[in-house]
């Protein structure tokens, strides 16, 4: 058993790393320490909160770790060493993760040895099923590898806009491949979950969007693999990200997790746009992830059959009026109780419905709601510059846009499900995301999610000029996520290793 | 000084793997070994200061005085702390305010009861920030390696000589442990051995550079001066206590490449026995890897910052039983040291001061060091945690 009260103080301090500076001697501390060793009493109240979460580090030494304490055995062999942040003002230690380490790998320390490093959120050992999840930043990659270092800028809005739309969006695709014919899919790396992508998305977006985290008034998490069947993503997102204003170790946000298959992020869209418009709701921004280690029984067992498709990742949304890369013209939804695709409470693994996931679940929705949405808005398929499906596979999502009437240029762009597997909860968000990561200004998007259970939502957004000049602050595109040297392939086994976590 | 803490009688187990035994027996054994030396019974011991690092933990024993009194029908102020030093510290302070005359000083640890969690139970004590970033006992030290390595710019040939002396360090340790019929490993080992576990564990140390887990108990019977003299005429006088602390966490202090604790200990100790660091001949360090031994040799002073594992190298080509430095002769770790010793934490240090008082009363058998002067000054080094703590005793043979 673990103790929740120390679990709470240790993931406090070390999901975000905190720490605190002396305002007078500048000496600096990874604790949040209400004075200064160095300075004394006269230092109380001079002590400025400091974070390490956005920074970047440089891994001054480094062993490596091939017989870990008890805890650690499902890392395998790792590099474990001291990580200095500021110019070597503080110090801390670190293992490096991202990383299939050989027990009996020669190691040349010296090679990563002064090289940069970024802080990760990961989850930090394994305990037993029952516990609380333990997590923690501790855990970096080499800034020079798959995720690069990217400061965080609060930049003031330029302009508000009448209609609500999207103000900035991330994506995180873990580093890890597995390649099945053309098919290549995302796999997160032992330490990593639900959770984790969560955070990494948010964090991203708020990169992109350069939003002051405090002003994010409400966060929605959509997953299906929340590995707690009780116990909030959202909470842990708006705790690492400091979401809205911070009193105290209390963040002032409201958060929510959401459940809808694969539409439980893009449902809450037009919840977040109302939100965002409703003037007495003082909230200024809302954020909304989907984020999914996409769930699939080993193939021999009932339900493989998703083992060929599933992926890992997430994607984050931030909504609001000003500073908009993309406005929402209109949504239309759509839902029927159809039983496709399910997962019982306590189950390990989803079940689906065979070909009955087809026309009577994910084609006759996805029209349905497209369908209605072009109606009410009185577009025709020439109005609309792309086209975003969920996609399960790369079947579905191709055969209704072909049946809707759009052309390739109108739905490849969109189309990931072959480089990333489906994301469940992320899928069509980040389809959405390879569309504005290379939209021009004024363009229509209609993106159309399905999620099993059953139901679809059409939103309809038209882009602005200042999609462009926010591009400029994202490195990790869709494209360069999909398309990075340094990505790793697995085989079958340590997929599914991987997979399965700590 | 006045009223100097003087041990008349000392006492411990083998050192190793007592999995038929309980703790308490084995503090017995060390504590009726003790009494017999120098003929002091049960009812002179006016307290006892005990030691354990984590027996509450290993064994699930919580109030470790209470246990002791039913074995020994004591009713004495007993009192618990962490290392044997720490034990003896409090004894020292006891004795010189004048508060008692006989105490008895014992330290204990049973880690094969847990072998299969200690090496987590030792992180996350010795280092819990350490510990969540997926340290392990060994990394420190390895680290320490590497950032001592960088620090002194050690290149190319040198890289060798450096990784030879602390295999050195190892051999000369088990070569003192075969004279040693109370050491954990009482068997000859090669620097090839030592090479070879690092390859073959692909790491800058391998299992032959750390102590074991071992299991284990030592006493001493700390006296007043003028008392000692009623059990014997040989009496070992504690000169020199001093002890000094540091961050938890080690990636959080100032300087990698050395104990703090340690340079700090020794020099207040030194001042206190109103003695030259060259007085001493015989050092009994805690080598929890043979890195430690090398860093302690330049903590203590003996030998100047990056430099001891050139005097190790060069007194280890051809062993005579000794390093030399700049000339000079220096014991170390006559016992085999906690590598060969063994290593049960609360009772370690008792296993040093053991051995320092043997050879000051030259009743050190087969592993009696020969020296050209007489020999009259000792000291230990004990370490708590990763040199969280530290601790140095320097210890005389006759009064000054």
């Amino acid at each position: 058993m673990s103790s929740e009260p120390i679990e709470r103080r240790v993931s406090y301090l070390g999901d975000r790393l905190m720490g605190r500076r002396c305002r007078i001697c500048g000496k600096e501390y990874f604790e949040v320490k209400d004075y200064c060793g160095n300075c004394g009493r006269k230092s109380f109240g001079k002590m400025a909160d400091i974070d390490l979460f956005y920074e970047k580090g440089k891994l001054e030494i480094c062993t490596l770790v091939n017989e870990p304490t008890n805890k650690f055995t499902k890392f395998g062999s790792y590099i474990y060493g001291i990580v200095s942040f500021h110019d070597s003002k503080i110090h801390v230690p670190g293992r490096l993760t991202d990383r299939l380490t050989k027990c009996d790998e020669e190691i040349d320390f010296s090679a990563f040895e002064g090289k940069e490093v970024v802080p990760r959120f990961r989850r930090r050992y394994s305990v037993d099923r029952g516990d609380v999840i333990p997590t923690i930043s501790l855990a970096f990659t080499l800034a020079e590898e798959y995720y690069p270092h990217q400061k965080y800028a609060i930049i003031k809005p330029s302009k508000e806009y009448d209609t609500p739309g999207i103000v900035g969006y991330g994506v995180y695709i873990s580093r890890f491949r597995i390649k099945e014919g053309n098919i290549e899919r995302s796999v997160p790396f032992i330490d990593e979950d639900a959770i984790t992508a969560a955070v990494e998305a948010g964090k991203l977006a708020l990169i992109h969007s350069g939003v002051d985290g405090s002003l994010v008034g409400k966060v929605y998490v959509g997953s299906e693999s929340n590995p707690y069947a009780v116990k909030p993503i959202a909470s842990k997102v708006a705790q690492v990200l400091k979401l809205g204003e911070s009193d105290e170790d209390v963040q002032g946000v409201d958060a929510i997790d959401t459940e809808f298959a694969c539409k439980a992020a893009t449902s809450m869209f037009k919840d977040a746009a109302s939100l965002v418009s409703y003037p007495k709701s003082n909230i200024q921004y809302a954020m909304i992830i989907g984020a999914d280690n996409s769930q699939a029984a080993p193939r021999d067992c009932p339900g493989g059959e998703l083992d060929l498709f599933v992926g890992f990742g997430g994607c984050a949304y931030i909504f609001g009026k000003h500073d908009v890369i993309a406005e929402i013209e209109g949504w239309y939804s759509c839902t029927s109780d159809t039983p496709d695709f399910w997962r019982r409470d306590g189950e390990p693994y989803p079940m689906h419905g065979g070909r009955f996931t087809g026309d009577p679940a994910y084609f006759k929705h996805v029209r349905k709601s497209a369908g209605k949405l072009m109606e009410r808005l009185n577009l025709q398929v020439g109005d609309i510059n792309y086209f975003v499906a969920h996609q399960p596979n790369v079947q579905f999502p191709v055969k209704i846009a072909k049946e809707l009437g759009f052309k390739e240029e109108q739905y490849l762009p969109s189309l990931q499900v072959a480089k990333f597997g489906n994301t469940y909860s992320g899928s069509s968000p980040v389809g959405l995301a390879a569309v504005l990561d290379v939209a021009k200004p004024d363009e229509r998007i209609l993106v159309v999610s399905y999620g099993s259970g059953a139901g679809s939502d059409a939103y309809s957004l038209v882009t602005t000029s200042q999609i462009l000049n926010k591009r400029e602050r994202q490195k990790l595109t869709v494209k360069y996520q999909s398309e990075n040297p340094f990505l790793e392939y697995v085989d079958y086994t340590t997929y599914r290793r991987l997979k399965l976590g700590m | 000084m006045q009223n100097r803490p003087a041990i008349v009688a000392v006492g411990r187990t083998k050192f190793g793997e007592h999995y038929e035994k309980e703790p308490e027996k084995l503090i017995e054994e060390a504590w009726l070994k003790a009494s017999k030396d120098a003929d002091v019974e049960r009812k002179n011991l006016e307290a006892c200061y005990l030691s354990d690092y984590f027996l509450p933990i290993t064994n699930k024993l919580g109030l470790e005085e209470g246990f002791l009194s039913e074995l020994t029908e004591l009713h004495v102020p007993m009192e618990v702390t962490r290392s044997f030093s720490s034990a003896l510290s409090n004894a020292c302070n006891a004795i010189q305010a004048g508060k008692y005359n006989i105490v008895l000083v014992g330290g204990i640890e049973k880690m094969t009861d847990r072998w299969d969690k200690i090496r987590d139970d030792l992180m996350l004590l010795e280092d819990p920030w350490s510990y969540y970033a997926g340290c392990t006992p060994e990394a420190n030290h390895e680290l320490m390696l590497r950032a001592y390595i960088k620090k002194h710019g050690i290149k190319g040939e040198n890289i060798e000589k450096l990784n030879t002396a602390l295999a050195q360090v190892s051999v000369k340790n088990h070569l003192h442990a075969m004279k040693n019929e109370h050491a954990q490993y009482q068997r000859k080992i090669t620097v090839e051995q030592v090479l070879n576990a690092r390859k073959e564990a692909h790491k800058p140390l391998g299992i032959y550079d750390y102590a074991p887990i071992s299991d284990g108990a030592a006493t001493l019977i700390l006296t007043s001066e003028d008392v000692a003299k009623k059990f014997t005429d040989k009496a070992v006088y504690i000169l020199g206590a001093s002890s000094a602390t540091d961050y938890l966490t080690f990636p959080a202090r100032n300087n990698m490449t050395h104990f703090l604790v340690a340079e700090i200990a020794m020099k207040n100790a030194l001042k206190m026995a109103g003695i030259n660091l060259w007085d001493m001949q015989i050092v009994e360090l805690y080598d929890q890897s043979t890195v430690m031994e090398m860093i302690s040799l330049e903590d203590l002073g003996f030998c100047e910052s990056g430099k001891a594992w050139r005097s190790i190298y060069e007194s280890c080509k051809d062993y005579k039983g000794y390093y030399e430095i700049d000339g000079k002769k220096l014991f170390v770790n006559m016992n085999g040291g906690l590598k060969a010793d063994g290593n049960p934490l609360g009772a370690t240090g008792g296993a040093q001061v053991f051995e320092v008082f043997r050879q000051l009363r030259d009743e050190a058998g087969e592993r009696q060091v020969k020296s050209d002067k007489e020999l009259r000054y000792g000291c230990i080094l004990e370490l708590e945690g990763f040199g969280t703590k530290g601790y140095v005793y320097i210890f005389g043979r006759n009064k000054k």
